[in-house]
């Protein structure tokens, strides 16, 4: 639909038309506009709430796992395991729901960038990964005062072992790096692949319809259409990735909080 | 990358009124966003994960309990076992002092019975000894007696006249008699 019309050649749609989505409920309140985005985001949070709600109640029946309650127990396992027993150890385990939330919240949200009829991931917006890296910024710095009060801040930014000269170098850094960037970098690496991958996709789809249309060139179509079966696929990895990622950055920002000396 | 820079530069020419700054979140979405964030959050820790996790307890505590039990019987087996060779062996050696006792009690009861055969076999042999010998005497006897007669028969026929064999029996005898002894 975003192919050229006519003979202008290949015409790429602008970034607002890939991007933004007009509001189809609550279309005259700034705050509460309710568009595309807001509705990927509620159903990637639906999905994994009826997944483990089924799974919930089989397991009450049964203790041999099976379908849902076999993938839910498997996605616990590998946020347990490969999550928090990577970044934080055992003490970490009362923060699960929170990283599994994550996790699960950011899978879905970017599945939607490659499921036909919505091609669009909730996070190649800017918005839920702000939501999100705040949160973060908010869980490791209040672990940090739960768990080793106002030291945690002294010890965050003047870390034992550094000569004290060095200190006029190091504080600054670390504060920059552990207050500021932080945040700023977990949203943007999350939206920008995200943003990148929705990109590439309309990029080739664009092309193949283009080369479609075009008599001569349609031998080049199926290059870019094989282009775009594996960036769909490679998207798909990039959806698993991110949120893995984000959720084990989380994981060892609050390792980090729980353990600043270290 | 390629792709994102045509995309910018498509966006340079035709659409340049239409800019937007993709970086600057929304506040409708971030407040939806946050919502369904927050609302996934709170069932996550009170209401979804609680059962799932109650279940992965008690099959953890169910596996190591059927472990143990597994271990206990598999102690348990040995001792049977070691219990069962144990008693094989007293019976093994009970079989074998049993047969023992049986051949020596078989052994002895060949003996026995040879040593008795033997003996009734001793006596027989002395019956049927000493009733040859009893036939011999009478056979002896006989045959003296027709000798006896025989010879005075003879005698009679070469002297041409009666010989009485009472008379000559004394004869008869001392020469069978002698006979006997060169035999």
């Amino acid at each position: 639909m975003f192919a050229a019309e006519g003979g202008g050649g290949v015409k790429f749609p602008g970034i607002k038309e890939m991007v933004e989505w007009p509001a189809f409920l609550f279309k005259d309140n700034e705050l509460l506009a309710f568009n595309k985005v807001a509705l990927i985001s509620f159903i990637a949070m639906a999905i994994p709430v009826v997944w483990f709600l089924v799974a919930g109640s089989k397991a009450k029946k049964s203790l041999v796992p099976a379908g849902p309650q076999n993938l839910a127990e498997t996605s616990i396992e590998f946020i347990e395991k490969q999550v928090i027993g990577q970044a934080i150890g055992p003490d970490g385990m009362r923060y699960l729901p929170l990283l599994l939330s994550m996790f699960l919240f950011i899978l879905f949200g970017n599945l939607f960038g490659i499921i036909p009829t919505s091609h669009f991931g909730a996070n190649a917006r800017m918005a839920n990964p702000v939501v999100l890296a705040l949160l973060t910024w908010l869980v490791f710095i209040g672990v940090g005062v739960k768990h080793n009060g106002p030291r945690y801040f002294k010890d965050a930014l003047f870390p034992p072992g550094v000569p004290k000269a060095l200190y006029l170098l190091v504080t600054p850094i670390e504060f920059i790096s552990t207050f500021l960037v932080r945040p700023f970098s977990l949203s943007v690496r999350l939206f920008a692949n995200s943003l990148a991958g929705h990109i590439l996709l309309i990029t080739f789809s664009v092309l193949s319809a283009t080369l479609f249309a075009k008599s001569l060139l349609v031998a080049v179509m199926p290059f870019s259409f094989f282009m775009l079966v594996a960036f769909t696929g490679f998207e798909l990895l990039v959806a698993f990735l991110q949120a893995y990622i984000f959720s084990l950055l989380t994981a060892v920002y609050i390792g980090g909080a729980l353990h600043p000396a270290h | 990358m390629l792709a994102v820079l045509s995309t910018i530069a498509a966006e340079g020419g035709a659409h340049a009124e239409e800019v937007i700054n993709p970086v600057i979140p929304e506040n409708p979405e971030m407040i939806w966003g946050g919502i369904a964030f927050f609302l996934l959050l709170i069932l996550m820790n009170w209401v979804l994960l609680p059962p799932i996790k109650q279940a992965m307890r008690k099959r953890s505590e169910q596996i190591r309990g059927d472990e143990e039990a597994a271990e206990r019987a598999l102690v348990d087996s040995e001792q049977v076992r070691r219990d069962y060779d144990a008693t094989l062996a007293e019976a093994r050696a009970e079989a074998s002092r049993i047969v023992d006792e049986a051949r020596q009690s078989a052994e002895a009861q060949r003996a026995e019975i040879v040593r008795a055969a033997e003996d009734e076999v001793a006596t027989l042999r002395q019956a049927a000894l000493a009733e040859l010998d009893a036939e011999r005497s009478a056979a002896l006897g006989s045959l003296r007696t027709d000798v006896a007669a025989i010879a005075v028969a003879a005698a009679s026929k070469v002297v041409q006249q009666p010989l009485d064999v009472s008379a000559n029996q004394a004869v008869v005898d001392q020469f069978v008699s002698s006979a006997d002894s060169k035999a």
